[in-house]
């Protein structure tokens, strides 16, 4: 009896505790080395001399880093933007009660069981000028189709978006459809008696409903968009040029093809940093909606 | 006389205890662990001949390699020098055998070089990467020209051409005429180092004293000079004559329209005789020579792939090294492994007869060694040979940007060259 009520005791500290210190240890003791590597000189292998913020100056000063951050802006609110847009409206679409919902569901679902690579390589080809899209619609007979943003250095950023946005908004879609159907029905009953249309009802009564698995969606998003990688590497290769880079893969040409662990070091965590964009934002709004949830109580 | 005999009998108890450990020591089975990227294709078939070699004269093979990228290969061998365990030997090139031969310890190769007469026969500018600090610690097993240039037979019956442009006006004209009959001239990809490549074969072309000077020496009035211009001017042209849509493609993905007669030339390393071979094209299918030389005399923009060789304390793996190393600097090992990978072999006193040789090979050859004993050879850059990585990957960044972005005139093109390469000289 006893032993078993002790075992009962010390049960939830076994399973808990060693997933807890596994991950930090990962996390905190592999990002904290990251941190100290990038004030070092670290050339191919980690050397601990101190370099002070020379790998931030140096690497803030490169045209690959400002292409890369400029991109990510215009990637990631793009990416978010279009995939919340995309998503929620495949949600409300299949929210409508509609026959063989369960496909509809798997079919738009099913781009995020295709890796990124895979992703990457079929827009790519279905883009490219000279195979893709614009041949088929020439040989189709529309010789004036022009569509070559793979190839337009001002653009081909917008292709990351496409092949991103295809693939992520039957995720948001999952999420904010579980969301639609967690909302009480007795408000829906309400608002229709109260007369208010299908698409007041939504602005009005649902949206506002499941706020938070907006938010949490959003959050999810952001930290797909910051660590894309391999849709770029797959799609345009950085191209044309260096038009398309992401900071994920300067962090990685600078540590690995280049051999300057330290300059890859301080790229890495001037991304890490860029987390805190999302991060400072989402907790003062947690914040704030508690001390808001506080006076109201 | 009982003292003596007690002696002696000591002394042959020894003897007879330390005999094992000596026969033992003697008869070591060499044996070698090698990393490298060459996994499949004619790379992969390559190395494995040299295994069956290396265990045919009593040695053990073992060969991890790694597919991909160049880089993944570096990555499991940072890793394996990391955990004290480097491989025997592991495939590296250029500068990097310098830079690398810092971080991990590294076996001289002085006393085996010598005693096969090895440095006479091969070009000095291996020479001078394979010992970077006076001792030969690495040794090249093939070389690539890069500066190579093949014509579609379609396209150049379709346009009259029967011989290669000597020169690069020449190269030009013929380029027009191709546009003008609806070929797209230049069949290269949008990769960023087939971009630097391009740059490089246009620069070792307008002058190769200029390349050495402006890539290998990073000489900035070179770099600011005429011939880096001209190569830019012909680099915008080349740009202008490639698919519009060859941003990002690997040149393979044109070779269908190349065979076809859609497009026309092909500016590429040696080794896309082999690539399209594979493909099932016959030698009759292409023209193949040097790429244009505006001083009508030969140069030879080098590639080289080497085995350096790591220190490991096991008794076993120097036995192992030593074989590896005599193996790869025999005459009869550039036939045999050149003969399937398509590339040159590094002696120049190789014989090409044989008929496992191309034209293309016995052609590149000879020039090879024209250009060695005229000290016309030069480095490739793209191909990570002239720089370390990291001024590679800053100087093939504005060759690149430059390719597919043609409001940035040659001018400001070799201006940020140069702005390049003074952020990253150390």
């Amino acid at each position: 009896m006893n032993w078993r009520a002790r075992w009962g005791r010390i049960l939830p500290h076994l399973v808990i505790w060693p997933p807890i210190v596994v991950s930090c240890g990962y996390v905190l003791l592999f990002s904290a080395w990251t941190v100290w590597v990038s004030f070092t000189r670290s050339t191919l292998l980690p050397e601990y001399s101190w370099a002070g913020w020379r790998n931030y100056s140096t690497m803030l000063a490169t045209r690959n880093w400002q292409i890369a951050y400029t991109n990510l802006f215009i990637y990631g609110t793009c990416f978010l933007v279009f995939t919340m847009a995309m998503g929620l409206l495949l949600a409300v679409l299949i929210d409508q009660r509609i026959r063989a919902e369960n496909i509809y569901r798997a079919i738009f679902l099913y781009p995020l069981a295709v890796s990124f690579v895979v992703t990457g390589t079929v827009w790519g080809w279905l883009l490219n000028p000279t195979f893709g899209i614009q041949k088929l619609m020439h040989d189709a007979g529309w010789a004036s189709f022009r569509f070559e943003w793979l190839i337009d250095r001002d653009m081909a950023i917008y292709t990351i978006v496409i092949a991103g946005v295809w693939q992520a908004s039957g995720f948001a879609m999952a999420l904010l459809l579980a969301g639609l159907r967690s909302v009480d029905g007795d408000l829906m009953k309400a608002a229709q008696i109260d007369g208010a249309g299908p698409v007041r009802t939504y602005l009005r009564v649902v949206f506002p409903t499941i706020g938070p698995i907006f938010i949490a969606v959003l959050v999810m998003l952001l930290q797909f968009a910051i660590k894309t990688y391999d849709l770029v590497v797959a799609l345009t290769q950085e191209g044309p040029g260096l038009a398309s880079t992401l900071p994920t893969v300067v962090v990685y040409d600078f540590m690995f093809q280049r051999g300057e662990l330290g300059e890859g070091s301080a790229a890495a965590v001037m991304l890490l940093g860029s987390l805190a964009f999302v991060l400072v934002p989402y907790g003062l709004y947690r914040h704030w909606q508690r001390r808001k949830a506080e006076a109201h109580v | 006389m009982s003292v003596v005999s007690r002696r002696s009998l000591l002394a042959a108890s020894a003897a007879t205890l330390a005999t094992p450990g000596l026969t033992r020591a003697q008869s070591v089975k060499p044996k070698v662990t090698v990393i490298s990227q060459w996994s499949a294709g004619s790379d992969g078939l390559a190395i494995t001949t040299l295994g069956k070699r290396f265990e045919a004269e009593g040695g053990v093979w073992e060969h991890n390699p790694v597919p991909g990228f160049t880089t993944d290969m570096m990555n499991k061998l940072r890793a394996q020098i990391i955990a004290g365990d480097p491989p025997a030997a592991s495939q590296l090139k250029g500068p990097e055998i310098a830079a690398w031969s810092k971080i991990g310890a590294v076996v001289d190769l002085d006393q085996q070089v010598s005693e096969a007469g090895y440095e006479a026969v091969v070009p000095a500018e291996l020479v001078r990467l394979s010992k970077p600090y006076g001792h030969w610690i690495a040794l090249p097993i093939q070389a690539y020209r890069i500066n190579t240039l093949f014509i579609s037979k379609k396209a150049a019956d379709r346009v009259g051409v029967t011989s290669l442009p000597a020169t690069w006006a020449e190269f030009n004209a013929i380029a027009e005429k191709m546009k003008a009959a609806g070929i797209t001239p230049v069949a290269n990809g949008g990769l960023k180092w087939d971009d630097g490549m391009k740059w490089e074969i246009a620069l070792c072309g307008i002058n190769p004293d200029a390349y050495r000077k402006a890539v290998m020496e990073l000489d900035d009035k070179t770099l600011k000079g005429a011939d880096v211009l001209a190569a830019f001017r012909q680099l915008r042209k080349l740009a202008d004559w490639s698919d519009p849509g060859a941003a990002g493609q690997h040149y393979s993905t044109f070779m269908a329209r190349y065979m076809k007669g859609d497009m026309g030339m092909l500016l590429m390393g040696g080794w896309a005789q082999g690539v399209f071979k594979n493909a099932g094209f016959r030698f009759t299918d292409y023209l193949i020579g040097p790429a244009p030389q505006d001083d009508g005399k030969i140069a030879f923009d080098l590639n080289s792939d080497e085995f350096i060789f790591w220190q490991k304390p096991q008794p076993e793996y120097l036995a192992g090294q030593k074989l590896l190393a005599k193996i790869v600097m025999a005459k009869d090992f550039g036939p045999m492994y050149s003969q399937i990978t398509g590339s040159l072999p590094v002696r120049t006193d190789t014989d090409l007869t044989p008929d496992g040789f191309s034209d293309g090979q016995r052609e590149a050859a000879k020039a090879m060694a024209e250009a060695v004993r005229n000290n016309r050879v030069v480095l490739s850059l793209a191909h990570n040979m002239a720089q370390p990585n990291q001024i590679t990957a800053a100087m093939i960044d504005v060759l690149t940007e430059f390719v597919h972005d043609n409001r940035i005139s040659p001018e400001d093109g070799q201006k940020r060259l140069a702005a390049a390469v003074d952020n990253v000289r150390s």
